[in-house]
């Protein structure tokens, strides 16, 4: 049995205008939700302009560039939306393309899901979309790939354009507070070991999430409720989660460590994830809210860690044995996608930026066109500056807030190649 | 904190169990500096007990409780039918037991006579993390200085004893208070046997005392041995007005909660389940405290038709471990051959097997391996046993420890005794280890492997001789 996606009407006309450009194939990543039988395409991407091959026929496909574009796009979706797909728009045969759809689509799963701190769920749907639009009949071809299986084959699967699809989709979100301190070891306080630090800190803490309890309007409710039972069909519903917590009961060496120095994640996020109106159930609700929960941060310190990388290190590096220094994590700002119900995009801004960045980036990742006043800045305030109410901390040295390079094609190039160094990097040091 | 428990009136326990994460960093080794720190962490953990996000949720129930909040109804407890007057009994229907349910009501007609205790309401420490927004995003702060970091989770442990009357706003706050206390003996106990950068964490463990004098709570350093904690419990035994001549506050006096069964796969006291008789001016004389029920075939051990007095040496010996006399498992055949061998009794050709022991051989093993000393009553024929009322009846008054007795071909464990000083009759509570069968409580005590006989159930012509193992006098 093949899958069913039920496409909003805006899709299509999306698709149809990169058909009239005809310029060489058109890439791009398809955003919505999956369930049960039927899955949702909400909104679709193209893949960004390179700079040095603008307008260049670029008849072979940068599948590093696209993947890319996917991975980004991916932390700019809330809880609930996630990368579904890939397509091309080209006038070439749909079989000649498989073999491209199938490389792009494994591709974009593999990096997507390389950084993920939460673990995949028995239920988890694993089909992607293969999609090739023909330019010149508009004709769309859909197929699915099971992405748990490198040698599935492709299965025809329906593609079918309907309006209204998120008119009514729920809301769940929650405000939540962080609080984690972490020790990193003697001798290594160098960003990259920073970096291993924080991830096996958030790993442990999206263990807590996972396991955590979760209130639905102030109610723990068993996990086969319908969430919007009892509600009219055609209203659109915001819910407010509460997560309670507790530590790992897990007893560690109870000698002390000796370490080299620490690091503290402090403050609140807002969470949020949209649920699709075919009856969905509170166990979805609470695995998607739980995972957003978990990307969020984990977005937020992977961006800022790419940032201190691409500065220079020396300043981290200082002579000093002692120092201290303290940065800013960029908020979540979330951007009503017109037309399309309740449903948001998100941006990280850092406190150096302003909304204009942010507006451009919605431009460049998602192609979406929006202004300042209909951002909503509202869900999170800037981050305030520490005082050291925990630890005796010495002087603070710096007071560092690393300066987001505004993001062109080329800065997205060198972030890529940056981080393939850095990878690297990690794998050179004997940890 | 003591806890009154009325027999007439079982009331309900509540019990809160959950972690609290323990971190600190220590910027040198002085110990000055290190107990400076400690009890500031101690301190930031009972300000988090106390705040607006410390919740109670109550096991296998939608219930959950926010015991910092105002008394404002709405927002005290979920469901919004809770609210701080609710009574405490009241919160039972609200939990899900189903499989609880139908196990007891096999298991009520074997235990109708048992002593009714309270029931136990289980709840969840823990912190809720979300709060109404908007609130400031995330900052990462990082700090270079070697220092000592130290990290563990404290292992709460809450019980209060309410009674029918009681509401879950009243039992809260006492929780609450208990919590508090409980972070307040565990940090004492941290700094008493810290060394150095390592700490023992602090566990808490909850005993019940005799004389109604309820359940208590102890914080002992988890990675010491009773060995070394005799002070403590000295403390303890003068605190609470107990005789210092048996333990009471030993780990293996921990009580069991209701839920909480044996995992190894013994019974426990079979005799509970037993219906008691009645003579005429008569008492019972029961053995006290806890023992397992050893018997032929267990522990993939076949020793049918020769085992028998190593079984009820067994469920001595569990019997010392249980109340905390012991430390060392209950032994297996071949150790209790090999502790023969070593004091000389037997040579090495015993060990493997299968020769029977008698009750001198018992009260040997008992002092080799337990350093327990038993008594030997010798009786020159079975008919003579029923003349022994008074002293078995003694024997289960001071000391309380099953007896073995040797006779015929037989062995048997006599666990008490139903003895009329003006009439003389006498029965015997008898825990037969000839049993083959599974750890059945139903068929144990309908079949009698566990029952009361009478003096007609000993050989009359045959000579006994009974092991009355003693209690050391140690705490």
């Amino acid at each position: 049995m093949g899958r069913g996606y039920i496409v909003e009407d805006s899709v299509e006309g999306y698709l149809s205008k990169m058909c009239e450009a005809g310029a060489g194939p058109v890439t791009g990543v398809l955003i919505g939700q999956s369930s049960g039988q039927r899955d949702f395409v909400v909104t679709a991407t193209r893949t960004p302009q390179r700079e040095e091959s603008a307008g260049a026929a670029g008849s072979s496909l940068d599948k590093e560039w696209v993947t890319e574009h996917a991975r980004q796009v991916s932390r700019m979706l809330p809880g609930g939306l996630s990368v579904l797909g890939v397509f091309i728009i080209s006038d070439a045969d749909p079989k000649d393309m498989l073999i491209s759809l199938r490389q792009l689509v494994f591709a974009v799963e593999n990096l997507i899901s390389k950084d993920r701190l939460w673990a995949a769920a028995d239920d988890d749907i694993t089909d992607r979309i293969a999609l090739h639009v023909n330019s010149k009949t508009r004709k769309a071809v859909c197929r699915s790939l099971d992405v748990r299986d490198p040698k599935s084959t492709a299965k025809p699967a329906d593609w079918r354009y309907q309006s209204g699809v998120c008119s009514c989709w729920a809301t769940v979100s929650c405000c939540l507070e962080v609080d984690l301190l972490l020790a990193l070891p003697e001798n290594r306080t160098s960003i990259e070991s920073m970096e291993k630090c924080l991830k096996d800190g958030l790993k442990a803490w999206a263990h807590q999430v996972e396991d955590g309890v979760c209130l639905i309007d102030g109610k723990k409710l068993p996990a086969d409720t319908e969430l919007t039972a009892g509600q009219k069909r055609n209203v659109r519903q915001t819910f407010t989660a509460q997560l309670l917590l507790t530590p790992d009961g897990q007893r560690l060496a109870d000698g002390a460590q000796q370490c080299g120095g620490s690091v503290s994640l402090r403050g609140a996020i807002h969470s949020r994830a949209y649920l699709h109106s075919n009856k969905p159930k509170v166990n979805l609700a609470e695995k998607l809210l739980k995972r957003d929960v978990v990307s969020t941060v984990a977005v937020r310190v992977q961006m800022l860690l790419e940032e201190l990388l691409t500065e220079e290190e020396g300043k981290g590096n200082s002579k000093e044995k002692h120092w201290a220094e303290q940065l800013s994590l960029p908020r979540r700002v979330l951007c009503p996608v017109k037309g399309h119900g309740p449903v948001c995009v998100c941006d990280y801004q850092f406190s150096d930026e302003g909304l204009a960045e942010v507006t451009d980036r919605l431009k460049e990742m998602l192609d979406l066109d929006a202004a300042e006043q209909d951002l909503d800045t509202r869900q999170e305030l800037a981050a305030e500056p520490a005082d050291s109410s925990g630890p005796t901390e010495p002087s603070v040295e710096t007071v560092q807030e690393p300066k987001r390079n505004t993001y062109t094609g080329v800065a997205m190039a060198t972030a890529a190649a940056l981080l393939a160094t850095a990878a690297s990097l990690l794998y050179l040091q004997d940890d | 904190m003591i806890v009154q428990s009325d027999s007439s009136e079982p009331g309900t326990i509540l019990r809160v169990r959950g972690p609290l994460e323990f971190k600190c960093q220590l910027d040198s080794t002085v110990g000055s500096h290190i107990q400076k720190v400690i009890s500031r962490t101690f301190e930031t953990l009972r300000s988090r007990v106390k705040s607006e996000s410390l919740v109670f949720t109550v096991c296998d129930s939608p219930v959950v409780v926010w015991p910092n909040r105002g008394k404002q109804e709405t927002l005290y407890a979920s469901p919004e039918e809770i609210t701080p007057n609710t009574l405490c009994k009241d919160l039972q229907q609200w939990i899900k037991t189903d499989e609880q349910e139908s196990s007891s009501k096999k298991n009520a007609k074997s235990k109708s006579k048992k002593i009714p205790t309270a029931s136990v309401i289980n709840l969840h420490l823990m912190m809720e993390v979300t709060k109404p927004g908007p609130l400031p995003a995330l900052t990462l702060n990082r700090t270079v200085q070697k220092h000592h970091f130290l990290r563990t989770t404290l292992p709460m442990d809450c019980v209060v004893h309410t009674t029918c009357n009681d509401t879950i706003g009243v039992a809260c706050e006492r929780l609450l208070e208990e919590l508090l206390h409980q972070l307040c003996e565990m940090e004492k106990v941290s700094l008493q046997h810290m060394k150095g950068t390592t700490l023992q964490v602090p566990e808490p463990l909850h005993f019940l005392l005799p004389e109604s004098k309820g359940l208590v709570t102890v914080v002992y350093p988890a990675g010491v041995p009773d060995s070394q904690l005799e002070a403590h419990r000295k403390e303890l035994h003068q605190r609470f007005e107990l005789p210092e001549d048996r333990p009471y506050f030993r780990r293996a006096n921990v009580y069991r909660f209701p839920n909480e069964t044996y995992r190894d796969g013994y019974l426990r006291n079979p005799h509970l389940a037993v219906t008691h008789p009645s003579l005429e001016n008569g008492k019972l004389y029961l053995v006290q405290g806890i023992y397992s029920y050893h018997h032929y075939m267990q522990d993939r051990m076949d020793d049918n038709g020769w085992g028998c007095a190593y079984r009820s040496l067994q469920t001595i010996c569990s019997w010392f471990q249980q109340q905390g006399y012991t430390e060392r498992p209950v032994p297996t055949h071949k150790e209790i051959q090999q502790a023969l061998v070593d004091v000389g009794d037997k040579q090495g050709s015993f060990v493997g097997s299968r020769q029977w022991i008698g009750s001198i051989e018992v009260q040997a093993v008992l002092n080799q391996l337990l350093s327990v000393t038993s008594k030997i009553m010798f009786v020159s024929q079975g008919s003579e046993l029923a003349s022994k009322g008074r002293e078995l009846a003694n024997h289960f008054i001071t000391e309380g420890t099953p007896v073995m007795i040797g006779g015929g071909v037989l062995a048997h464990t006599i666990l008490g005794v139903a003895w009329s000083e003006t009439t003389g009759q006498i029965r015997y509570l008898i825990l037969d280890p000839h049993y083959t069968g599974s750890e059945d409580l139903q068929v144990i005590t309908d079949k009698g492997w566990c029952g009361w006989k009478g003096p007609d159930f000993w050989d009359q012509t045959a000579y006994y001789n009974l092991c009355l193992p003693q209690r050391p006098k140690t705490i």
